[in-house]
């Protein structure tokens, strides 16, 4: 997987974030706050990989019109999903990792680093590897 | 007659009576190199070789903390993160940890310490994953300094 493959593979989970969170917020009022950030944090680095990948001349992935999340009825489900998505942001960031060196490397990191415990705020216990299978 | 093992660049393979560094990388290498799925390469980068070992004697040393806080604060629950640590340096091959300090008697300090010293690791990995070559080191120094990270912020929690 080349560097701009596994970015655009990211911003596919990042425009499923930028989706889940506010349907999360929205029927649970107990997660929206928490949500509510969330959202804010994926639609910033949503913006911020459309433009790097506008800037390898690369269009970069759109997004879907809904997300299979499962049921987000209660808000043990909605914790679920959220913790599922960051865990996927979690491994493609770490295939960016090893794949991209420089700058590309070090946004990769640290974003592993911001998805691992924002799956922790959403419940998932702290884990030896995160994002390896 | 080969062993796949994670040694700096990724997967070396080596035949029996291979490499020191190898024998010494063996066990629990295998699973995460299989983990990660790595391009088989006859050598290992020397650079990568020093992160490796490097990393190994720092998590021992965490480790040790880890288990002489447990030791000394029987009422923490510190189980999950020193098996934690556990994992993780058995990835790396395994190290002997450096003498280190008795951790402090008070508990509140005592945690503190314990959360200053994971998070030391949490920004050393991440060095070392910004300074390895190898993609499968990169990986698995980026996914420990992570996980570094959730420690850190579950010991912090035991306040």
């Amino acid at each position: 997987m080349t560097p701009t493959e596994a970015l655009q593979a990211w911003l596919a989970l990042e425009h499923e974030a930028v989706w889940l969170y506010p349907v999360v917020g929205a029927r649970l009022d107990a997660l929206r706050d928490r949500a509510t950030t969330s959202f804010e944090a994926h639609r910033d680095v949503r913006d911020d990989l459309v433009v790097r990948l506008r800037t390898r001349g690369v269009e970069p992935v759109s997004a879907a019109l809904g997300y299979a999340v499962g049921p987000l009825t209660t808000a043990d489900e909605a914790r679920a999903a959220s913790r599922s998505l960051e865990d996927r942001v979690c491994a493609a960031v770490l295939t960016l990792a090893g794949t991209a060196e420089g700058d590309v490397r070090e946004l990769a990191v640290t974003a592993l680093r911001t998805s691992a415990l924002a799956a922790q705020v959403w419940g998932a216990a702290p884990t030896a590897f995160p994002g390896l299978p | 007659m080969t062993r796949r093992v994670l040694i700096g660049t990724g997967v070396a393979v080596v035949g029996a009576g291979g490499l020191l560094v190898a024998a010494e990388a063996t066990g629990r290498l295998d699973d995460v190199a299989d983990a990660v799925g790595l391009d088989p390469r006859p050598e290992p980068d020397p650079g990568d070789t020093r992160i490796l070992r490097r990393a190994a004697t720092a998590t021992a040393a965490l480790l040790a903390g880890v288990e002489s806080t447990a030791a000394a604060h029987p009422e923490l629950a510190l189980d999950p993160v020193a098996a934690i640590v556990r994992e993780q340096l058995a990835a790396l091959g395994g190290a002997t940890p450096p003498a280190s300090p008795a951790p402090p008697a008070d508990v509140a300090a005592a945690v503190d310490a314990l959360a200053t010293a994971l998070d030391a690791a949490r920004t050393d990995r991440r060095r070392d994953a910004l300074a390895a070559g190898s993609p499968a080191l990169v990986r698995v120094l980026a996914s420990m300094s992570a996980g570094h990270a959730q420690g850190v912020r579950a010991v912090r929690g035991l306040r």
